[in-house]
């Protein structure tokens, strides 16, 4: 038999939509949760109709990009504008353990799902609650999106190319961050219901969660009252001189070079072929080399130009030197690292096509993370009306046929 | 777990005893995670201290390797020794704090830790029950394993980069801060108290390998990009503009500096024509939708650009967020801190360091009403714990002590 997973046993109801909410669920569920998704054909989620589709066939059951990000969240569909729907989503809450949503402020107790109205049906029940900027405050009923979230963080004022305006990120960092993020407070959450028995209702602001990424910038305003911005790809906190990505040769080929300490940076020079302008004794420490940081890039950019990325990192790793290639999309599928990580992996869907997804991105060396395709609507219904709840079948017709189960 | 060394903890994880064993941004941060809510973590840092300490901000700029900034923000509420594990003795000593502890999180090379004699197998040996959670750029298998690596390195190997920052032609660009690192430290901080929540359920402790690159490549690049690139062998590439398929959506200028400008939906467009003045040009019939618009991105972003640039930010934000329209301002850190909004939801929380002061730090990143969280204590000095956990945990004489310091193993 397999060995069990670290959180079989574990049932969670997520009413998490797009992409945030999904993330906090497949989580859990690749360590072993049941994971129910609560969702509904009377208002589909706008990213299963994003392109592509599986075969080129458009249908909410087969948005890739859906599939990859969801995967792992099993699907009940229940139509929660019924008050129907909405007391078997509450029966199925009394038989669980967690419930993860990420409506606005509000919204879930006007639903009749707010943490006491849950807490009467299953009374050591963890609530988990995502929104854009908390449940109070000001900025309580900010309306972002997840491309836009950092900017509530100071986050985006530090992105772009130095001396620059800030350049946007061109997707939603934030939203698979505080997914995962949001899984490690629900099991601190376990952690406290397995000490003391109680459950609770977790306040996760996305804006003070993702705050933890601009601490550095953050320690910088509290001891000197500067405010941080973009410059490029240096280092942080001007730690390591050269930091950076340089061209090569073909097409959008570039690669990173960070030097962390002045031995690594002889082992540049020398993997350089010790040119005369590396051979500045001012540069031979880490002040000096960030005194004359444009110069030292330009030149190293001018040397890398002509090598191929792969070799060119390879040979630098073989002389001392932390260098990587850029990797476009493109790349990812045939990368040997990722290959032999088992990163993306094929699975058969079980309405009958084939879907690359994302594994399990991290290894545990005891057990296999449980990987499974992209939820189809209504995939768990079964599991979950007639195993969890113990409808009878004329029962579970009847909502379906009135389009409560939908 | 055994005797605690601190007055009892409160917090979601009390009971809980970490090793951090790690420098820089990602293992210290993880296991700063579980130290917020109540973990006991010990810090074991080389005789030299964890790099970080040699690493500004310092206030004044003036380095001194009590007074980082990196360092203090990644560390607080742990205690602090100082061990030097590439000695015999260094190694014993450790090896017996891993026998009194849940879980040891490190960012060291997999060679290195090997050359140590402390691999997972090694650790397990001492104490089954010992979860170590490893935290590298590349992670413990595959051909770049071995590879030096940072954040930097890390990041630009996902395809985040080259897909969705800079301009196209021009370089691919981090974020400005330790992305990978803080993406795979909380990959790291979630899979691993699983795997210590669930040591019953498995049957002990395990090796959890993280890879800040694979973590990002996966659950941020993969899960939109993944798809496509299987099954039709095509891929986009940065464009430089917030959403190259529907406008407006990216940063723009402002007067006192940049807006998130999001209007996509008809009402939010409805709205940020309102609060614009209704304009005749936002009447053209190619302005009509969201796709049209992103088809003559740049006649309107010109248009808008025009607007912003006479409006402050925070005007243009409360203005387009109360007709309906998702506007952002673009805060400095400065501004984000200074924002009404944080100080009224009590976010920050005063700490004290003996080198630094009292400091205003950020307050825990979620809330747990029940067993509440965040940074009670400031980060330890180098080896400020050596006789408390050397000496009162581990029970080692005074003269042991001693002969430890002379030997600078600790």
């Amino acid at each position: 038999m397999a060995t069990p997973l670290p959180l079989q046993g574990i049932r969670v109801i997520n009413f998490g939509w797009v992409w945030a909410g999904p993330v906090v669920g497949q989580t859990l569920g690749f360590l072993g949760a049941e994971v129910l998704k609560i969702e509904s054909r009377a208002r589909i989620d706008m990213t299963r109709n994003l392109p592509p589709f599986a075969e080129g066939i458009v249908d909410p059951n087969r948005s890739l990009s859906n599939h990859a990000c969801w995967a792992g969240n099993g699907s009940v569909t229940l139509d929660l504008k019924q008050a129907e729907g909405r007391a078997l989503a509450l029966r199925l809450i009394a038989e669980s353990d967690v419930v993860i949503e990420n409506f606005g402020p509000g919204v879930i107790e006007r639903l009749g799902f707010g943490y006491e109205a849950l807490r009467a049906v299953k009374p050591d029940i963890i609530l988990f609650s995502m929104p854009a900027a908390g449940l109070s405050g000001p900025l309580e009923h900010v309306r972002t999106y997840g491309l836009s979230l950092t900017s509530l963080t100071g986050l985006d004022s530090l992105v772009g190319y130095k001396g620059e305006s800030p350049l946007p990120v061109e997707n939603a960092f934030s939203d698979p961050f505080a997914g995962i993020f949001g899984a490690f407070a629900i099991l601190a959450a376990l952690n406290h219901r397995r000490n003391t028995g109680q459950g609770q209702h977790i306040e996760f602001s996305q804006q003070e969660a993702v705050m933890q990424m601009v601490g550095p910038a953050y320690m910088d305003y509290l001891f000197n009252q500067r405010s941080g911005a973009p410059k490029g790809n240096e280092h942080p906190t001007g730690a390591a001189v050269p930091h950076g990505v340089f061209p090569c040769r073909g097409d959008d080929r570039w690669i990173s070079i960070a030097v962390d300490n002045d031995a690594m940076w002889q082992a540049l020079v020398a993997a350089m072929g010790s040119p005369e302008w590396a051979g500045d004794a001012a540069l031979a420490t880490l002040a000096g080399r960030a005194a004359a940081v444009d110069r030292v890039h330009a030149q190293i950019g001018a040397w890398t130009r002509g090598f191929d990325d792969r070799e060119l990192a390879a040979t630098l790793q073989r002389a001392g030197v932390a260098a990587a290639p850029v990797l476009n999309i493109g790349d990812l599928l045939d990368d040997p690292h990722y290959k032999a990580r088992d990163t993306f992996v094929e699975v058969q869907h079980p309405l009958g096509f084939k879907e690359t997804i994302y594994g399990s991105y991290v290894k545990m060396s005891r057990c296999q993370a449980a990987v499974r395709p992209g939820p189809a609507l209504g995939a768990d219904n079964e599991r979950a009306l007639r195993g969890i709840l113990k409808l009878p079948d004329d029962e579970i017709r009847r909502l379906e046929q009135s389009r409560i189960v939908y | 777990m055994t005797e605690a060394l601190t007055p009892p903890r409160s917090g979601a994880l009390a009971g809980l005893r970490v090793i951090d064993f790690g420098q820089g941004v990602s293992a210290p941060h993880c296991a700063r995670l579980f130290a917020d809510f109540g973990a006991e973590v010990i810090k074991v840092e080389p005789p030299q201290g964890d790099a970080a300490r040699r690493s500004g901000p310092y206030p004044g700029d003036l380095p001194d390797d009590e007074k980082s900034g990196l360092f203090f923000f990644h560390n607080t509420d742990k205690l602090g020794v100082t061990c030097d594990a590439s000695q015999p003795a260094g190694r014993a000593l450790l090896l017996e704090l891993v026998k009194r502890a849940d879980a040891l999180v490190e960012n060291n090379l997999p060679a290195q830790m090997r050359q140590w004699g402390l691999s997972h197998d090694e650790l397990a040996a001492v104490n089954p029950d010992l979860v170590t959670i490893s935290i590298t750029p590349f992670g413990q298998t595959g051909p770049y394993s071995e590879w030096l690596g940072s954040d930097l390195n890390a990041y630009h190997l996902t395809g985040a980069s080259a897909r969705y920052c800079g301009r196209p032609s021009e370089a691919p660009l981090e974020h400005g801060t330790f992305s990978a690192d803080y993406f795979g430290s909380v990959a790291a901080a979630a899979w691993g108290l699983a795997a210590i929540y669930g040591r019953a359920l498995v049957g002990g402790g395990q090796h959890v390998d993280v890879s800040c690159a694979e973590a990002i490549a996966a659950a941020f690049v993969g899960g939109q990009n993944i798809g496509l690139l299987a099954q039709d062998k095509r891929w986009d590439s940065r464009t430089g503009v917030g959403m190259p398929l529907g406008a407006p959506a990216t940063i723009l200028p402002c007067r006192d500096g940049h807006v998130w400008m999001l209007a996509l939906e008809p009402g939010q467009w409805k709205g940020l024509c309102k609060v614009m003045g209704d304009p005749e040009w936002a009447t053209l019939d190619i302005f009509d939708n969201m796709y049209s618009r992103a088809q003559n991105a740049d006649v309107i972003y010109e248009f808008i650009r025009e607007w912003t640039r006479e409006h402050d930010k925070m005007d243009i934000m409360t203005k387009c967020q109360a007709a309906g329209c998702p506007v952002s301002a673009v805060f400095t850190i400065e501004e984000a801190v200074r924002h009404p909004h944080l100080h009224a939801r009590n976010y920050f929380v005063d700490v004290e360091h003996p080198a630094l002061g009292t400091l205003q730090c950020l307050g825990a990143p979620f809330r747990l009403p029940a067993s509440p969280g965040g940074a009670k204590r400031g980060a330890p000095l180098l080896g400020q714990h050596n006789d408390a956990v050397w000496g009162g945990l581990l029970g080692k004489s005074r003269p042991e002590l001693q002969r430890l310091r002379e030997q600078r193993v600790i």
